[in-house]
């Protein structure tokens, strides 16, 4: 697009979201997608903006790529093309909040930590912990299927979610599922959305489950000078009464704390007395398993270490780092290991590793001098990684590299059988391929 | 030879001939779920017993242009498994296999003709247990459960069906085997595992599903406590809920009920009462008995006329006898009735029992409740004659009303069995033109000659005029 277009085309998107509501061009950056600067960042206050949007849009052939803040931006394959970047992240309501109900509505923009403020105030939460705690927005959260460590309690957006409203690519505004806890009226679309990386629709508002806060928190950290100890540790305790809120093996540290060796973090919520019992279950298991340390971590520690492990998997905005997300059945994660750190201990690689121990993800983190490392090499590294997901009926999914890697590798992997029924849910949704053409799973 | 019997002598050829009813009297015991109002009387039906049978039989209905539904236990509450256009019922009886237990992954692999409650038989001597539990999980299938996304008294702690299913292998309506989700928590794509749970067999056939299975609760503490007044019932309900505390179950039974159940089974619950409340706590020992003694002190604040207490396990059996024999207890009531299922926000509950008392009363037509408080489900059991015409016009009244009361107070119309027949024509009461459009538009990738379970879900023309809102 030549610049008196470009400049055409600000004109009218102002036209329909006001001077505030288009981004000034040096602000692209944060929008930027795998080395795409967008033509346009446009901030909707309203829904009605939104659907004037999309048929700008659809008229102009222009893509749209949604956005909550852009801190998930980086997931999925290279795009075909980025043109408007649409963020919620101006409608950030919230829209009904009854505590008693244990259930909220928001509008998609809010961002989770500021819901998580005012949900506190009632003694409850959202037990949903992604990457970049302090940005995401509740709508990016679930548009990405987004979770951390809490989700070996609690479970996934998917978990959470009861009822959405998104604005369909053709303009008309749809909700799906309702505000009550229990619903079975219709399909459940919402299951559709969650997970579908802004290719089926744009969220605007989400009705959540919400639980009490915990009473009482223990946090222990126990060290082990072999890994193997770890997971075997980890399988005792997922194998056991105990109901850890979450469950993290550690190699090679997590970056801003004094984590070194293998560790196991446990996080105990619970009733003061059920806590206290579990903590002793615990050590007798650690020390079972020849632990060489058992900490029961303090406050101000432990929340750091909470935030250090919820940002484990984040990319670094200079795109020198891979992060990919295997996923396994929890017996095999012990053995999945060993292989990966043959593959990755030949080239010399030195990675971190986070596994989130009672539901079977790994995530490895690589940060090398990948501009010095053949791309089609590193390709070609993680394709073994993955076959090896594959070969114990797991998967690997790249949720970040550099644009040269991805050039050679898709960062989804196969879908199977179910192809052919996404690629036609796609083309009912979206038959113009608006919405973030190209970056989702199987070409979609 | 005419089409149907040419159909029949291919569908012997498949499964044998002891595996295929066509003999009408065989076929009257098929024409009705739970929701024995609405009858169908099927063209046939078909005993396959893996999915490679299954998926010939559905290419073999596609040939023939004969409408197919898959039949689990039966129980259904919504008419889902009737044959409303005829056609062939696939009963999946035979594909009742556990065929993988795998409990360092806390997970089975089982057919979808196992009955729920077996599922949690034959782990819990290791000590694990399917959470979902519908009160007729003695009956019900894992199939059934799936394609209801049913739920039970104990889904307000542990979620509903689709919180515990992994993956599915799925015969398409096109015959086609596919397979959704998989053995892990997460696979690359959309999730249509997700989708096709609570789809009510209009997406294909399930023919193995990948469970989650969990770790039995150390302990349980249970008590039935027993009210004057509904609103105080409710009001505890509501200040459990606000004290941070999520018991495992929070059900409810009213007055009618409480006399049906003494009638029939003399637990010795005084029949001036309102309201029982059963409170169940699970999981970890220690802390429980402070926990519990929170509840009970809820309860007696919220004017409980009696809090009994179990003891130990047979009491908690004794305990929970009540509220599983109360299906047993209608019959004595009234010759029919209809199990309604809305869900209102928690808060609301009060509200919206009152008015389902003022349109009981209104219609003169005797209206029981027993059900899931903790979750905001109710299940009005509206009581009646089907041989008597002007009743069965209140009928349609009471249902109207009450599905109304639950959406205008911010609910929905069904929590947990689903639309089927039986609510489809209350569907624009919650959803908008628009809202099933979309839906439409996905049943029609998954099924686009329609002849997986036709005619269920959605509303038609005459649902607009009947709600006063065509035009
Ligand atoms: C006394 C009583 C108590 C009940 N309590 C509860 C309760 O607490 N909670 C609750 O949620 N429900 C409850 N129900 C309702 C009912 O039991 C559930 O909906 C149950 O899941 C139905 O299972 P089924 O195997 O009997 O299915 P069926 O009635 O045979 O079929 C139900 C639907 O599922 C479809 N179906 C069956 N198998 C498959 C398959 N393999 N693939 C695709 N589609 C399939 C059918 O086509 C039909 O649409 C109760 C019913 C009764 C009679």
């Amino acid at each position: 697009m030549t610049m008196p277009n470009l400049h055409l085309l600000h004109e009218e998107l102002i036209q329909i979201v006001g001077k505030n509501g288009l981004l000034p061009n040096d602000w692209y950056n944060d929008y930027r997608v795998d080395g795409f600067t967008p033509r346009a960042v446009v901030l909707p206050a309203s829904v009605q903006q939104i659907r004037e949007l999309l048929t700008c849009a659809a008229d102009r052939k222009l893509s749209v790529i949604p956005a909550g803040s852009g801190t998930k931006l980086g997931i999925g394959n290279l795009p075909q093309k980025v043109d408007l970047v649409l963020s919620t992240r101006r409608l950030d309501n919230m829209v009904e909040y009854e505590p008693a109900d244990l259930t909220v509505t928001v509008q998609a923009g809010m961002r989770l930590e500021n819901l998580q403020a005012q949900l506190a105030e009632n003694g409850q939460y959202l037990p949903l912990d992604p990457t970049y705690a302090s940005l995401a927005t509740v709508g990016g959260i679930a548009a990405t299927n987004a979770s951390g460590p809490l989700r070996m309690r609690h479970g996934t957006p998917r978990n959470q979610v009861l009822g959405m409203r998104v604005v369909q690519s053709d303009g008309a505004v749809v909700k799906s599922g309702g505000k009550v806890v229990k619903n079975v009226s219709g399909y459940d679309l919402n299951k559709l959305y969650i997970g579908s990386f802004g290719t089926l629709g744009i969220i605007t508002e989400l009705t959540f489950k919400l639980f009490p806060l915990a009473e009482s928190r223990i946090t222990m950290l126990l060290r082990f000078q072999r890994y193997e100890d770890a997971v075997k540790a980890a399988s005792d305790i997922t194998t056991s009464q105990l109901l850890p809120s979450y469950l993290n093996l550690i190699i090679n540290g997590v970056p801003d704390t004094t984590l070194a060796e293998s560790s196991l973090v446990v996080g105990l919520d619970a009733h003061p007395k059920a806590a206290a019992w579990q903590r002793n279950q615990v050590q007798w298991i650690a020390k079972q398993r020849g632990a060489i340390g058992v900490e029961i971590i303090q406050e101000p520690q432990a929340a750091k270490l909470v935030e250090a492990m919820r940002a484990f998997a984040q990319a670094n905005p200079s795109g020198q780092v891979i992060v990919c997300k295997a996923n396994l059945r929890m017996s095999d994660i012990g053995e999945y290991l060993g292989v990966a750190f043959a593959v990755t201990n030949a080239l010399s690689w030195s990675v971190r590793v986070m596994g989130l121990m009672g539901t079977g993800q790994v995530y490895f983190v690589f940060s090398e001098f990948f501009d010095m490392i053949e791309p089609k090499m590193i390709a070609s590294t993680l394709a073994q990684l993955r076959k090896h997901a594959a070969s114990v009926g797991g998967n690997l999914i790249l949720e970040a590299a550099p644009v040269d890697v991805k050039r050679q590798i898709d960062v989804w992997g196969t879908v199977g059988s179910g192809s052919e029924i996404m690629r036609k849910i796609k083309a009912q949704f979206d038959p113009n391929m608006l919405l973030n053409p190209g970056r989702f799973a199987d070409g979609i | 030879m005419s089409d149907e019997n040419e159909l029949i002598q291919e569908l012997v050829d498949v499964v044998g001939p002891q595996n295929v009813l066509t003999d009408p009297t065989a076929l009257s015991v098929y024409e009705c779920d739970g929701a024995t109002l609405f009858k169908a009387l099927p063209d046939m039906v078909v005993f396959p017993e893996n999915a490679q049978q299954i998926s010939t039989i559905v290419k073999l209905a596609n040939k023939y242009q004969t409408p197919f539904i898959a039949r689990g236990g039966g129980t259904g509450l919504s008419g889902g498994m009737l044959p409303v256009r005829g056609g062939m019922l696939i009963a999946l009886n035979r594909l009742d296999r556990i065929l993988e237990i795998d409990l360092k992954n806390q997970r089975a692999v089982v057919e979808p003709g196992v009955v729920n409650l077996l599922l949690t038989h034959a782990v819990q001597d290791d000590g694990y247990f399917y959470a979902p539990d519908p009160s007729s999980q003695k009956a019900c299938t894992i199939g059934g459960n799936i394609a209801e996304n049913s739920g039970g008294p104990h889904t307000l702690k542990y979620g509903v069906t689709t919180d515990h299913i992994l993956g599915l292998e799925v015969v398409l309506p096109n015959g086609e085997i596919v397979v959704f989700g998989g053995a892990i928590e997460e696979t690359p794509g959309y999730d249509l595992r997700g989708v096709m749970i609570g789809s009510e067999g209009t997406f294909g056939i399930v023919t193995k599903a990948t469970v989650r299975l969990l770790r039995s609760p150390q302990t349980y503490q249970t008590t039935l406590s027993i009210f004057e007044t509904m609103d105080d019932a409710s009001n505890a309900v509501s200040s459990i809920i606000a004290a941070g505390i999520i018991p495992a179950a929070l059900e409810m039974m009213d007055q009618l009920v409480i006399k049906a159940l003494e009638d029939g089974f003399h637990y010795g619950f005084p029949l001036d009462a309102e309201a029982i409340l059963i409170v169940e706590l699970d999981g970890i020992e220690a802390g429980m008995q402070d926990q519990a003694q929170r509840i009970i002190d809820i309860l007696n604040k919220h004017n409980a006329r009696e809090v009994r207490y179990a003891k130990d396990d047979a009491d908690r059996e004794n305990l929970w006898k009540a509220r599983k024999s109360a299906f047993g207890a209608f019959g004595r009531l009234a010759p029919s009735y209809i199990t309604q299922d809305g869900v209102v926000p928690r808060t609301q509950l009060p509200k919206v029992l009152r008015q389902v008392a003022a349109i009981s009363r209104k219609y003169d037509i005797p209206i029981a409740n027993v059900f899931h408080a903790g979750d905001g489900n109710i299940h009005p059991i509206v009581l009646f004659d089907e041989r008597d015409p002007d009743q069965c016009e209140r009928v349609e009244l009471v249902n109207e009303e009450i599905l109304t009361a639950c959406a205008e107070a911010g609910g929905t119309i069904t929590g947990e069995h689903g639309i089927g027949i039986e609510k489809m024509d209350y569907m624009p009461l919650i959803f908008s033109p628009d809202d099933l459009k979309v839906m439409a538009s996905v049943r029609d990738v998954f099924n686009p000659t329609g002849l997986c379970n036709p005619g269920k879900i959605f509303p038609t023309p005459e649902s607009y005029i009947k709600l006063g809102l065509a035009g």
